[in-house]
């Protein structure tokens, strides 16, 4: 049995089925992320992981405990919430402190806590103040410390980020990671946003309609997405889902795939799964291209011969500096390719495209489940 | 065609000119309008200072807004010290301290409760806890009148009757509706997440209440206690119904001295005694009067 382990966990609100059936487990020192859009149902199992809604049924154990019916505050947890819930009458210390006290932690104690805890996250300066005349980032720092003081089995982080600057998140962010690397700590993370979801996670729970649609580690969910919902959700741009039918050409299992080339269509040879995938010969599937394997020939990896190239008519580029997004139009869908900033690709002109076919991922047109 | 062309700038200066004047026009009425109903408003107050610094024979024989010729104190000291009612010549601060003792732990008992009636009504819902806060809130409507009878049968059931302890307990179970609502309407916009991170930190029902709620809701306390102190303060009917005599309130006093004065009628003690009996919400408007604003507002606007 995992550290943290969600078992069959059901929710009801009156007649409404917020969450189905969760089945999550974490070992010790895992960073987990529920990432999913809002109405998923992923705060409210944080919120039953904190204790502060009731499971209808199924149980959750934290380190071999039971904690149906355990208080909040008798679970050894720590939250950091989306608003940062800082009391406003009390300064940074006794913010911090706060919870020690209620714990009857004799005060020479708590001064030691608060002082080790204040000189990591760098807000001993701050100690004196109100939140009120604390900036964003700060008050995140101090939320931050008010869960780290208490030193607890499980941390529990809901949409920490969300209230931050774009600058200020990114920095956070790194922040959080190097925190968990340096404590070995138990962290469970919310987020709608997926690159948070990717750079942070050890083991990543994507959530729809209150159903996991598919745990494992970032490079699992990224490279093997179970269905079109987690191929589309994770990545960004996201992935490309394309019509396309399953054929034979010069005895190879391809996807054939309409373009605007003058009813020529694409043929794309399928690089993996293919028992699987044979069994849909002459069939429609969606197949599943990111947007980094749709390059230009030059930035190709030849070394593995899976690259197949051809020319396609270019609708749109969007210039990032770095890179160049691409769009073309594939099975009278618009799909993004991403190119070297200075490759040969101009609107309204053909231009080289190669495809790595060996990352395609195809899914049952009907069910959008992946054929593997 | 081109004769018409030509007048169109005129015609428009003449029609800026017109609305530029009648504008001017209309402030002028309008500030004219509030000059003079700020002076009937205050015409009255005016008055009673004026006759209370006056001599008895001066206020007989003089206009009844002239400023007194010979200022005199004499009113003041004998309305507080020595002017009879009924057969009692002490004067009305005996019942002006009665109304102090009166007040004060009523304001401080009432608040209380409807800080601790908000608190459980927002944070802690249990079922039906709509319809309890509808009742509480049909109390504000309720009339004084009403409850004259069955509250005098219980204030004697309870050997409170004719007591300022049983007065205090009219006014805090009267007024639990009014602070009830301040209070619960206040709460509700009190952010939850700061309740679920006081639970996750082991703080209990009462020490969220103490610690983490009531230090945050400064200016709901003082429109609550402005409201209710005012009120009752100048509470006559129950005064008068539940402690008559020696434990009447200053409302009730001042209501005996101006009815029990034998020959004539001192009108400049009369005003003195008027005008001491309306002195502590004066104060309490001026000392926390900027906040009663500020609290009115709190709540519409984030942050």
């Amino acid at each position: 049995m995992g550290f943290l382990n969600i078992d069959n966990v059901i929710k009801h609100y009156h007649d409404v089925e917020v969450l189905k059936r969760i089945n999550i487990e974490i070992s010790q020192g895992d960073f987990l992320v529920l990432v999913g859009p809002s109405g998923c149902g992923k705060s409210t199992l944080l919120n039953m992981i904190a204790g502060l809604d009731e499971i209808t049924d199924g149980d959750i154990w934290i380190n071999g405990k039971q904690m149906k019916g355990v208080h909040p505050s008798k679970r050894d947890i720590a939250m950091v919430f989306q608003s940062y819930a800082l009391y406003p009458n009390m300064t940074v210390a006794q913010n911090i402190s706060f919870g020690l006290e209620m714990r009857k932690v004799s005060k020479p104690e708590r001064e030691t806590a608060v002082s080790r805890v204040s000189k990591m996250l760098q807000i001993e300066p701050l100690l004196n103040r109100k939140p009120s005349q604390l900036s964003g980032g700060q008050r995140q720092r101090v939320a931050m410390g008010r869960a780290l003081v208490r030193d607890p089995q499980v941390f529990l982080f809901d949409e920490p980020l969300s209230n931050l600057d774009a600058k200020l998140r990114v920095d956070m962010r790194t922040e959080i990671k190097l925190l968990h690397q340096r404590l070995d700590a138990t962290i469970v993370y919310v987020t709608h946003d997926q690159i948070e979801a990717m750079t942070l996670a050890t083991k990543i729970a994507v959530m729809n309609g209150g159903v996991v649609q598919q745990f494992g580690t970032p490079e699992e969910i990224y490279d093997n997405p179970v269905n079109t919902f987690v191929a589309g959700f994770m990545g960004s741009p996201s992935m490309n889902l394309v019509p396309a039918k399953v054929i034979k050409v010069e005895g190879r299992l391809s996807y054939q795939i309409e373009t605007k080339n003058a009813g020529e269509p694409l043929l794309l040879p399928v690089g993996r799964d293919e028992m699987a995938i044979s069994k849909y010969l002459d069939q429609e599937i969606t197949v599943g291209l990111r947007p980094e394997t749709i390059t230009d020939p030059e930035s190709a990896n030849h070394t593995e011969g899976t690259v197949h190239e051809a020319n396609l008519l270019v609708d749109l580029t969007e210039p990032t500096g770095a890179d160049m997004y691409v769009v073309t139009l594939l099975g009278g869908q618009e799909v993004v390719g991403r190119m070297r900033n200075r490759a040969k690709a101009a609107a309204g002109e053909n231009a080289r495209f190669a495809f790595d076919v060996s990352r395609n991922v195809a899914f049952d047109k009907a069910s959008g489940e992946r054929i593997q | 065609m081109s004769a018409r062309s030509q007048d169109r700038p005129s015609q428009d200066r003449l029609s800026q000119d017109n609305a530029l004047r009648s504008a001017i026009y209309w402030r002028a009425l309008i500030y004219t309008l509030l000059i003079v109903i700020a002076v009937i408003y205050l015409a009255p107050l005016f008055v009673m200072v004026v006759t209370s610094l006056k001599s008895l024979e001066e206020v007989r024989l003089g206009n009844m807004m002239a400023l007194p010729l010979e200022i005199t104190f004499e009113p003041w000291v004998k309305a507080w010290g020595t002017a009879c009612l009924g057969l009692d010549c002490n004067g009305i601060n005996g019942y002006f301290w009665n109304s102090i003792k009166m007040t004060v732990p009523a304001v401080a008992i009432g608040t209380l409760l409807g800080a601790f009636n908000g608190y459980v009504l927002t944070k802690w819902r249990f079922k039906g806890h709509n319809i309890v806060f509808g009742m509480m809130l049909f109390a504000c409507f309720i009339p004084f009148q009403i409850v004259l009878l069955p509250m005098s049968q219980v204030l004697g059931i309870l050997g409170l009757a004719n007591t300022t302890s049983g007065l205090v307990m009219v006014h805090v179970v009267y007024g639990l509706g009014f602070t009830t609502l301040f209070f619960r309407n206040f709460y509700e916009a009190f952010p939850d997440e700061l309740v679920r991170a006081a639970i996750m930190d082991g703080a209990k029902f009462f020490t969220i209440f103490w610690r983490i709620l009531l230090p945050n809701s400064g200016p709901i306390i003082v429109v609550t206690v402005i409201w209710q102190f005012t009120n009752i303060w100048n509470d006559f009917l129950f005064g008068a119904s539940f402690a008559s005599g020696e434990s009447a309130p200053i409302t009730v006093a001042l209501n005996n001295l101006v009815n029990s004065s034998t020959g004539v009628k001192e009108y400049n003690v009369h005003m003195a005694a008027a005008i001491t009996a309306a002195l502590p919400t004066l104060l309490v408007y001026v000392v926390a009067g900027r906040y009663f604003v500020r609290g009115l507002m709190a709540g519409s606007v984030k942050g």
